[in-house]
């Protein structure tokens, strides 16, 4: 007997059905159904892939930020922002502007390694709320890897080169490894919203 | 906000889904279509800000879940406390324009 056949699926569609994974569960199992059968109908209308994909851009960012700013973790975000933004405030206040700016640097890295950890905490890991639960998935195990091979990028680059003010590129590298491990510690203590 | 007196000001996403619910039961994508005519294009609403309004609002009172049957679409329906919450915001947007236009010499 053979199965009835199903209507093939756009690319567009299974991109966005992956992109639908970084809303939290339970506003997936409500709507998830429905936001797929939305964008096939907006698909079908669109005049352009491209205007398509700037409102479904423009939408996804705005939705996501509102869901992650009214979680504990996005309130967690935000105080680590802040306590950042102080201590940068409070250093320049003081010490005056240090040459080679090794503060905002670390901040550049520290930025994008939060929402690195972020995004691939939602793809792929599910995060328990604690911490005992550590090494216990595959995705612990990436992520220690990820660390390992960042500290010894680190390392090398330190040792080759010297902590000099000239260094930038160490100085983001240190930050995104400070940023991706504070989100990883945050999402096991808060979860994922 | 409480579930029985109107808070104002509303967002425009929250205004215009009210009005496009206004005397119709309407699925999730025909919110959206409604809104875009009713905003002449000027608010395009994509799904996630759509049903995280949505959730918003039922968790508020001012929308529920409607009777319409159809087992591909969910159908949302204004609530008592929904429709005094459009008027009201209608009348408050009729007296700001009111003053913005006595302001600007154009009444």
């Amino acid at each position: 007997m053979t199965s009835p056949a199903r209507p093939k699926q756009s690319r567009s569609l299974r991109l966005y059905a992956r992109l639908l994974e970084l809303y939290p569960p339970s506003f997936l199992q409500r709507h998830r159904a429905e936001m797929l059968q939305n964008f096939a109908d907006l698909e079908e209308v669109a005049e352009s892939k491209a205007k398509l994909w700037l409102l479904m851009g423009k939408d996804l960012a705005m939705s996501l930020m509102s869901h992650f700013f009214g979680s504990r973790l996005g309130h967690y975000v935000i105080a680590v922002l802040v306590t950042w933004m102080l201590i940068f405030a409070i250093g320049y206040f003081f010490y005056g502007p240090t040459p080679g700016r090794p503060a905002l640097h670390a901040f550049a890295g520290f930025l994008p390694g939060m929402l690195a950890m972020y995004f691939a905490t939602r793809l792929y890991g599910t995060p328990p709320n604690s911490i005992s639960h550590f090494f216990r998935s595959r995705f612990d195990i990436s992520v220690i890897g990820v660390f390992v091979a960042w500290i010894l990028l680190f390392v090398i680059g330190y040792y080759f080169y010297d902590p000099t003010r000239g260094h930038p590129a160490l100085q983001v590298f240190g930050g995104a490894l400070l940023g991706m491990l504070a989100m990883y510690i945050a999402t096991h203590v808060y979860g994922m919203p | 906000m409480s579930k029985s007196e109107p808070r104002l000001p509303l967002t425009p996403a929250v205004f215009h889904i009210l009005l496009a619910l206004f005397g119709e039961e309407r699925h999730g994508y025909d919110i959206m279509q409604q809104v875009r005519a009713d905003s002449e294009d000027a608010v395009k609403m994509g799904p996630g800000t759509l049903y995280g309004s949505l959730d918003r609002m039922i968790e508020v009172g001012l929308v529920a879940k409607g009777n319409t049957r159809d087992p591909r679409r969910i159908y949302y329906r204004l609530t008592a406390l929904g429709q005094a919450t459009l008027r009201a915001e209608t009348e408050r947007l009729s007296r700001v324009a009111r003053v913005a236009r006595r302001q600007l010499g154009t009444a």
